[in-house]
């Protein structure tokens, strides 16, 4: 049979059975085992388990329940409630005063924790009611911390990021490191166009909090110096290159725990939660990363992603023609998948079909991760949509349209990076020296 | 036999946050120790097998919990009724999915068990003993998603449904990514 049929097949399969709700690890493991069992002379068992056994027992991936339980701790601390304190008076001139908290909680949290749903529920948990008691425009506030709460993945630590590294076998660092500047450049994005609402509604902005003064300032600000000693530290590690990702990530917990008891928030009950949590999260990420490395070893015995990748070639599209074309494909899969499944369900397939169109993989990591943050805001699974719909009581479409400006500010940050790749690249290379 | 198993399934997972507890641990002890010229390269080995048993033992209990991601736009939008004939036959396809991973996954490390394989690295044990994680793992999952089908053939909402709903009425969604 020809290769790309039996491609169209499994892709068929793969549809039907998650459509009709089979867990995501298992339809890609049934995909895997159908390709090996019907169309190559392997035997899928034995294959079966040495995938299972290889992607989970592996090294590099132990950095993965760290990050995530460097958030859960977090997660469960007061640092969302010090962190808007922290930042209020600081942000009385700018215009849109203090709607600027939920781009600046969002950015600050992203860098400690590495999940946009956390993220956009910890700032929005503390920065909503504020907002709204003094005020400020509803539909602003929603949207922007929809969309600003993704920057929990883009902005490393980056579980989404840790993902593709495993999937694309890259440097967990060099992508970690790609995230910042295009992270800074989204929250500038974000902030530009709040203040550019707000000087074209001024009457919608309400006053200002009283004046603070200079001293009082700083005072206030101190409740922000845990966090920014455990960012800097963990930023630090990982540009000095004294750690391993893992390594870097083992002394982020350390460092989230210390910060827990320092801010009393440390009980038994709040680390078994926290801890218990991370097992399942993490544990349903590597059972998918498990099924997924089943289907591309399928993928290499069948050979339907080299055959793709040249079919793909032949057609002679450009490489910004590939890009336009898997960001419609990205953004089709993102109205049904999370973007863990999306980037380990593609990356067999895509991946050769990147590297042969001459593209960087630690750009399209970040690119990828671009598209999952997108994918998140939008309708009808969006997940941000969904955390705020059950904070705010909305209609998931209503929270979709307020998002739809800063949803906007995504799109210009993908036209932006893909324009200037440098924007993604200069900083890993810089710190790390130029990839081969 | 309700409280059992669901203990079990805690207790397993329990077993599972240990060892990410003392990946923690080990890899700032490696860093620790070598700083102080110690060769460590045998505690990576340790370290992976760690991270392969800490998702292997909490399969079952993250499966019921709700945790392990399937996409629910069309089950969502059905009625109960089909949408039980769905769930069904997703538990039945799932069963013998795991039912195949848990007969490989036993019967490979009964082979490394009988052949005294051992691992290849800095830490030359024999392969069984980290591998009886996903030997064990894999056949609680098996019972555990059997648990749930006999559930929902009984007539009841699936557990990892109701978990969910119970989790995001809390406002709690430190495990949503």
């Amino acid at each position: 049979m020809d290769i790309l049929l039996i491609g169209g097949l499994l892709l068929v399969i793969m549809m039907v059975l998650l459509a009709g709700g089979v867990w995501i690890a298992m339809t890609l493991a049934i995909c895997g085992w159908v390709g090996q069992a019907f169309f190559t002379s392997t035997s899928p068992g034995n294959n079966l388990f040495s995938s299972f056994w290889e992607s989970n027992a592996s090294w590099e991936l132990a950095a993965l329940p760290l990050f995530i339980w460097m958030g859960e701790i977090l997660f469960r601390t007061r640092l969302s409630e010090d962190m808007f304190e922290g930042l209020r008076p600081w942000l009385n001139r700018v215009p849109g005063r203090l709607m600027h908290t939920t781009i600046l909680g969002c950015g600050i949290f992203g860098s400690v924790s590495g999940s946009s749903a956390a993220t956009c529920a910890t700032i929005a948990k503390v920065a909503l009611p504020q907002l709204l008691k003094r005020g400020y425009n509803e539909q602003l506030a929603i949207g922007s911390l929809a969309t600003a709460g993704t920057l929990g993945i883009l902005i490393p630590p980056s579980i989404t990021m840790v993902v593709y590294a495993v999937a694309a076998d890259a440097s967990i660092i060099r992508i970690f490191l790609a995230g910042f500047l295009p992270g800074f450049l989204l929250m500038a994005l974000f902030s530009g166009y709040i203040m550019w609402w707000s000087l074209r509604h001024p009457d919608l902005v309400p006053p200002a909090d009283p004046p603070t003064s200079f001293m009082e300032k700083i005072r206030l600000s101190g409740n922000l110096l845990p966090c920014a000693a455990l960012i800097i530290f963990v930023v630090w590690v990982l540009i000095a290159g004294y750690a391993t990702a893992t390594e870097c990530a083992a002394y982020g917990v350390l460092g989230a725990l210390g910060l827990a008891a320092w801010s009393r928030s440390l009980t038994w009950a709040n680390f078994c939660e926290a801890l218990m949590g991370t097992t399942r999260t993490s544990c349903m990420i590597m059972f998918i990363l498990a099924g997924a490395a089943f289907l591309t070893k399928t993928m290499a015995f069948t050979g339907i992603p080299r055959e793709l990748a040249e079919w793909v070639n032949a057609m002679q599209l450009s490489p910004l023609a590939l890009i336009a074309v898997l960001t419609v494909v990205y953004l089709i899969l993102g109205t049904a998948l999370d973007g863990i499944s999306m980037i380990v369900l593609t990356s067999a397939v895509v991946l050769p079909m990147i590297q042969k169109a001459g593209f960087d993989l630690i750009w399209f990591g970040i690119f990828i991760v671009l598209l999952v943050e997108i994918a998140e805001v939008t309708p009808p699974v969006g997940f941000n949509l969904f955390v705020l719909q059950n904070m705010t009581g909305k209609d998931s479409n209503t929270i979709a349209k307020a998002a739809i400006p800063f949803f906007g500010c995504l799109v210009v940050c993908i036209i932006l990076i893909t324009v200037f790749p440098q924007i993604v690249t200069v900083v890993p290379d810089l710190v790390m020296g130029k990839a081969r | 036999m309700r409280r059992f198993l669901d203990r079990l399934y805690l207790a397993s997972a329990a077993l599972g946050a240990t060892f990410i507890l003392l990946i923690m641990l080990l890899m700032v002890g490696q860093s620790v120790a070598r700083e102080f010229g110690v060769r460590t390269g045998a505690i990576n080995d340790i370290v992976a097998w760690f991270c392969a048993a800490a998702s292997f033992f909490a399969m079952a209990h993250a499966f019921k919990h709700g945790d392990f991601v399937r996409v629910t736009l069309l089950l969502d939008s059905l009625p109960a009724r089909p949408r039980r004939v769905l769930e069904i036959t997703s538990l039945t396809l799932a069963s013998v999915a795991v039912a195949y991973l848990a007969y490989w996954a036993n019967r490979f490390t009964y082979d490394s068990w009988v052949f005294e394989e051992k691992a290849q690295g800095l830490l030359p044990i024999p392969i069984w003993i980290p591998q009886a994680s996903f030997a064990l793992g894999s056949i609680l999952l098996l019972v555990a998603v059997l648990d749930e089908l006999v559930i929902v053939l009984r007539g009841h909402k699936p557990s990892y449904v109701t978990a969910v709903e119970e989790r995001h009425a809390h406002g709690d969604f430190s495990s949503d990514i």
